[in-house]
């Protein structure tokens, strides 16, 4: 439809016309869109923080420090003996020492090198199939012979379990929030425009426009302005999150997770829906707040 | 046809604009409505567009009701009209070609069309070589002008004109009224609101005299009555303008209905 190529121009048109307030209206859409995105990827990171530490289903196993290469096979053989094991790995701690320094600051590998012997002890990493008896699996090793010491997260994942719920709850209910905000602080954005084109409107109207005519080119201009700061603001978050990550690294992984939250992998979803947002503020902004406009009066008779 | 039955219309403010008034113009009629400032002519003209709803009677253009017309039938009904109004209602944002171009749009005309018949109006106007301009640039005779076209270009069945030579020089007024003159030979019913009687004099056209919401006169042409009665309605009012009819307007009384027709063939949106 012909009509409907010139109602689209005409929305890109209006939005050149009235520069100062697309401007503004993409400014506060952005900003708004960028504060949820933020408090968006910490819930993700605080989410996937707790998870990676639940999901490790492992128990580390450390032989004696003096025990024989026979005791720690011997160890290796009991250990696969035992129910509800999915696999048992050796760890060996040459291997383990290795790996240790490589994740390792430069300055602090440089001390350890110093050091002739190594101090970690040989171990096994034992993964457990049925996670519901990972108590159990930790006892009947805690039994064996040969054993400095068995390492394993359920205890601390028990209790981030809890925080973790509460950590969801608070960051939607700021998201919420935010998006609240979002809505009333647009559509009164959109109201200002309406009113500063109200004369437009009505001319329009006197020469036989008919609403949905008028309406076009409005919800045209709301569109692009939330498709432009819906894209913006996933660059800033992105830009944000990247920045944040660099800084605190260190702090993450010093908390011993060493799982880190790509922006990327959630970067379609983000754009997704703050374009989204944005098309749904700027069509139900323009179309609401230009009813008032669209008014025609209505006849009534009066008793004289 | 439009017609008015008992209509009075008394503003939210109390203002007692129109007082009973009953009357029919009839299709392809040419009517002046004239009176002073504030007797309620630009109001008359609103309730006939349905801008403005009468307080009492009923107003109905071709067959529709105006008191009973659906909103959703609003924009189609104001689409029959060629509508000047008095404080010209340019899009400000909007070049003159647009502005003209929009009235078109509207009706949902063919953009190739309107490429042809917008340059037309405008020349007709004289204002080809402001196509570009936008309203704020053109002085209050040109922005006139472009509303003169833009009510011209849908070819209306019905011209509502408010004033439409209250800016322009004699000359242009003159050549204006000629050609609301020359379309409504071609069948248009043309209504046309203006204060200067020396102007109405030059036509012999239907004249209704408002005063303070009445109709004081309806029917006689000021021709006729200048040269048949010494009750001269409106020889009060007329003093106020200083060009004397005769002087200004007797030069250009003959129209050339070749460029009536030309106008009409060339076609509006159907
Ligand atoms: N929207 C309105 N609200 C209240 N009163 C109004 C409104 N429009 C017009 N009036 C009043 O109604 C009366 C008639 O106004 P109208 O505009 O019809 O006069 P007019 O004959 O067109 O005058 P002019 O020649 O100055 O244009 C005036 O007293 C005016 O003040
Ligand atoms: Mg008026």
């Amino acid at each position: 439809m012909g009509n409907l190529r010139y109602l689209t121009k005409e929305g890109f048109r209006n939005l050149k016309v009235n520069k100062l307030m697309s401007v503004a209206s993409v400014t506060v859409l952005f900003s708004c869109l960028m504060l949820i995105g933020i408090a968006f990827m910490i819930l993700v990171n605080i989410q996937s923080f707790i998870s990676g530490i639940e999901a490790e289903n492992v128990i580390m196993v450390y032989a004696d420090l003096d025990a024989s290469d026979y005791e720690y096979m011997a160890l290796g053989n009991e250990l696969n003996a035992l129910d509800n094991i999915t696999s048992v790995e050796a760890v060996e701690k040459e291997a383990a020492y290795e790996e240790i320094l490589a994740e390792m600051d430069e300055n602090l590998r440089i001390y350890l090198s110093g050091l002739d012997e190594n101090p970690l002890p040989d171990a096994y990493r034992v993964t457990v199939t049925d996670m519901s008896r990972f108590e159990n699996v930790v006892n009947e090793i805690k039994k064996l012979d040969g054993i400095e010491r068995v390492y394993e997260n359920s205890s601390l994942a028990k209790q981030l379990e809890g925080i973790r719920d509460s950590v969801t709850y608070i960051s939607l209910g700021i998201i919420i929030l935010l998006l609240i905000v979002s809505l009333f602080i647009i559509s009164n954005t959109i109201k200002v425009t309406m009113f500063s084109r109200r004369l437009e409107i009505s001319i329009m109207k006197s020469v036989g426009a008919t609403n949905s005519f008028i309406r076009w080119p409005f919800m045209v201009e709301g569109i692009i302005i939330g498709v432009i700061a819906g894209i913006l603001a996933t660059g800033a978050v992105w830009a944000v999150y990247e920045f944040a990550l660099t800084s605190f690294t260190s702090v993450l992984t010093g908390l011993g997770s060493g799982v880190q939250v790509s922006f990327l992998d959630y970067a379609l979803y983000l754009v997704a829906a703050f374009v989204g947002i944005g098309i749904f503020t700027g069509i139900f902004g323009s179309a609401t707040s230009i009813r008032k406009y669209l008014k025609e009066r209505k006849f009534v008779e009066l008793e004289d | 046809m439009i017609q008015f039955k008992n209509v009075s219309k008394k503003y939210d403010n109390g203002t007692h604009a129109l007082k009973d008034i009953n009357l029919t113009i009839e299709k392809g009629e040419f009517v002046f409505v004239v009176g002073s400032s504030g007797a309620g002519k630009s109001t008359f003209l609103k309730l006939m567009m349905r801008e403005e709803v009468p307080s009492s009677g009923t107003i109905v253009v071709d067959d529709i009701d105006l008191t009973k017309i659906k909103k959703r039938d609003i924009p189609k009904f104001r689409r029959r009209l060629g509508i000047v109004f008095q404080d010209f209602r340019l899009i400000p944002n909007m070049t003159v070609f647009d502005n003209v171009a929009f009235a078109m749009r509207v009706i949902g005309t063919k953009e190739k069309k309107i490429g042809r018949r917008v340059p037309y109006v405008l020349s007709l106007m004289g204002l080809n070589e402001k196509a570009r301009n936008f309203p704020q640039e053109l002085s209050g005779g040109e922005q006139q002008r472009v509303a003169l076209a833009r009510a011209l270009a849908n070819n209306a069945d019905i011209i509502i004109a408010d004033e439409p030579t209250g800016n322009v020089d004699p000359q242009m007024s003159y050549e204006i009224v000629d050609l609301l003159m020359r379309l409504n030979e071609a069948g248009t019913t043309v209504i046309m609101v203006t204060h200067e009687h020396s102007l109405v004099r030059c036509f012999d056209k239907r004249v209704i005299i408002l005063d303070k919401g009445n109709v004081v006169s309806d029917g006689g042409s000021l021709v006729r009555e200048a040269a048949t009665s010494h009750i001269n309605p409106v020889s009060e009012i007329e003093h106020r303008y200083d060009v004397p009819p005769e002087e200004d307007y007797s030069a250009y009384t003959q129209g050339t209905s070749a460029q009536a027709e030309e106008f009409a063939v060339t076609g509006g949106a159907e």
